[in-house]
């Protein structure tokens, strides 16, 4: 491919990411979203004008940008667990997040299995996508009731790393073929996750803090190695870059400056190529003609979501209000949802009908809960005086 | 008497004039002055995004304090300035009530139309649920 049309491709790209920002920003919602409704309105408009191959979504350079954003994303959500907390409350916790994403996953591959008649397979793939938490959301959550320092909720935090963990997992293990290559590649990332914990901050102490930014480049040695090694055993890269996030937390995951690096080169270039190609290949025409699908797994999760997780967070004696608004919140999931989907695609393990009820249902499942939850469950507990009259 | 005045300030041009009304109510009633900054998060969030956005808000608003905070230094009255997380309205009314404010000033400017659907206007949302006084200073220019 000449490099004119590459740049002139990246640029169209680009272009589009600056637009979904603009569009996030005005909104104040977040730019995963808003990038992957541009990249579905953008393949239907672009494909209708100057036909669907000016995006070139296939484009190797583009799927290892995008790829790579998935990898760097899951990896910074890894690195926000609180290792201290985890390790103190890692029976709770276990338990609450394992609930989490058991009662979707069951819930979901059940529906799409029996009512929506998909293959066991796609079922599986659409109970994972749909499984799914998001930490840094129910974080905000926790923020705002002050609930970050107590039992409860440093305890639902920790859970919802599980739930992503066991998403993760399911993802990477349950479609893969399980031979000597799982193995050779569960034994040597095991033995990573053992080692680097202990090597990566010294490492960094000796060579770091320079401008050739080593720190990102070592990171991203690792991540790319294991994604290979993932891949190579018929996994999926982003299963390492979590558990490599968890297991850096302590070290990493506090160095507030690397972070923001990583941000910087994950939201500013990276993710827009994944979210703006994760939308373009959805296919607008085929889930306006059966919006079914959608409306079914959308349902699916939000019930299964509170049928698991409302008990739990009464169980540990939160109020009413707040205990329905941390559910509800629980409820979303973009990242790996869409990751999930895409890979569901990507491995034909579901067609592109089932692919774009799945990240609409997941587009669904993180603005709906939230709007519900804003509207009727915000905890006004303090404001015990509320007027009968609307503001 | 007014003992505590509580102002919501965001930085914008009409908290910098609800900032001083606040400041002439509180030298003259004798009053503390409570200032609070209200780091949102996304309306809509996700994973990594969300935490960013309110790391960002909250550093950009204790920057804004700062600079309140010297501005009143001259001034004889007792000061106290916090940054939280969350819905404005809810955060000044929440903190309102846990300080025993007996007075509330806050800017009023426009919205985009998405938030006004959203969670309407703060300062309407302030006077419906505050316990207390309310005044909202309005921004001419805006």
């Amino acid at each position: 491919m000449p490099m004119t049309e590459i740049w002139t491709q990246a640029t169209l790209w680009i272009a589009l990411a600056v637009i979904a920002a603009l569009l996030a920003i005005g909104l104040r919602i977040a730019t995963a979203l808003s990038e992957i409704v541009v990249g579905i309105l953008a393949q239907l408009l672009i494909g209708v004008v100057f036909g669907s191959a000016l995006l070139a979504g296939d484009a190797s350079w583009l799927k290892f940008l995008a790829g790579a954003g998935a990898i760097l994303l899951t990896f910074l959500a890894g690195a926000e667990l609180d290792p201290a907390v985890f390790r103190k409350e890692w029976k709770q916790a276990t338990l609450i997040g394992l609930v989490s994403f058991a009662a979707p996953f069951l819930g979901c591959a059940a529906i799409a299995r029996w009512a929506l008649g998909w293959s066991v397979e796609a079922s599986w793939l659409a109970g994972i996508a749909m499984s799914t938490t998001s930490v840094a959301v129910v974080y905000a959550v926790m923020l705002e009731f002050g609930l970050n320092a107590t039992y409860y909720g440093k305890v639902v935090l920790a859970a919802c790393f599980i739930t992503d963990l066991a998403t993760v997992i399911g993802l990477g293990l349950l479609f893969a073929p399980f031979t000597i290559k799982t193995l050779v590649f569960l034994g040597v990332g095991a033995a990573s996750f053992l080692v680097l914990p202990w090597l990566t901050p010294r490492f960094f102490r000796r060579f770091g803090n320079r401008p050739s930014e080593l720190e990102a480049k070592f990171l991203m040695l690792w991540l790319f190695g294991l994604g290979a090694l993932a891949t190579w055993a018929g996994s999926e890269a982003v299963l390492p870059a979590y558990i490599l996030g968890m297991v850096l937390a302590g070290s990493v995951g506090k160095d507030h400056a690397l972070i923001r690096r990583l941000r910087t080169l994950t939201f500013g270039l990276l993710t827009p190529f994944y979210f703006i190609r994760a939308g373009s290949l959805v296919s607008l025409p085929a889930l306006v003609a059966a919006p079914a699908a959608f409306l079914v797994l959308l349902g699916a999760k939000l019930v299964s979501k509170i049928a698991g997780v409302y008990p739990v967070t009464r169980f540990l004696r939160s109020p009413r209000q707040e205990g329905m608004y941390t559910t509800l919140l629980m409820s979303t999931g973009l990242t790996f949802g869409t990751i999930s989907a895409l890979f569901g695609l990507s491995h034909e393990i579901v067609d592109q009908a089932q692919y774009s009820a799945l990240v609409a249902a997941v587009i669904g499942s993180a603005v709906l809960p939230t709007l519900v939850a804003n509207a009727f469950f915000l905890p006004r507990h303090l404001l015990t005086t509320i007027p009968e009259e609307k503001p | 008497m007014i003992g505590k005045i509580l102002l919501g300030y965001d930085g914008s041009g009409s908290a910098d004039l609800a900032l001083d009304f606040a400041t002439g109510l509180a030298c003259r009633f004798g009053s503390e002055l409570h200032v609070l900054a209200v780091a949102r998060p996304l309306e809509v969030g996700d994973d990594v995004e969300t935490l960013a956005v309110v790391e960002n808000s909250r550093h950009r608003y204790e920057q804004l304090l700062r600079g309140v905070r010297e501005k009143l230094a001259n001034e004889s009255i007792k000061t106290e300035f916090n940054v939280v997380v969350g819905h404005p309205a809810e955060q000044l009314v929440r903190y309102a009530e846990a300080h025993q404010i007996d007075h509330i000033v806050v800017g009023h400017r426009g919205h985009t139309l998405f938030e006004r659907w959203l969670i309407g206007s703060v300062a309407r949302q302030v006077i419906a649920y505050a316990h207390c006084a309310v005044t909202v200073v309005r921004d001419r220019g805006a």
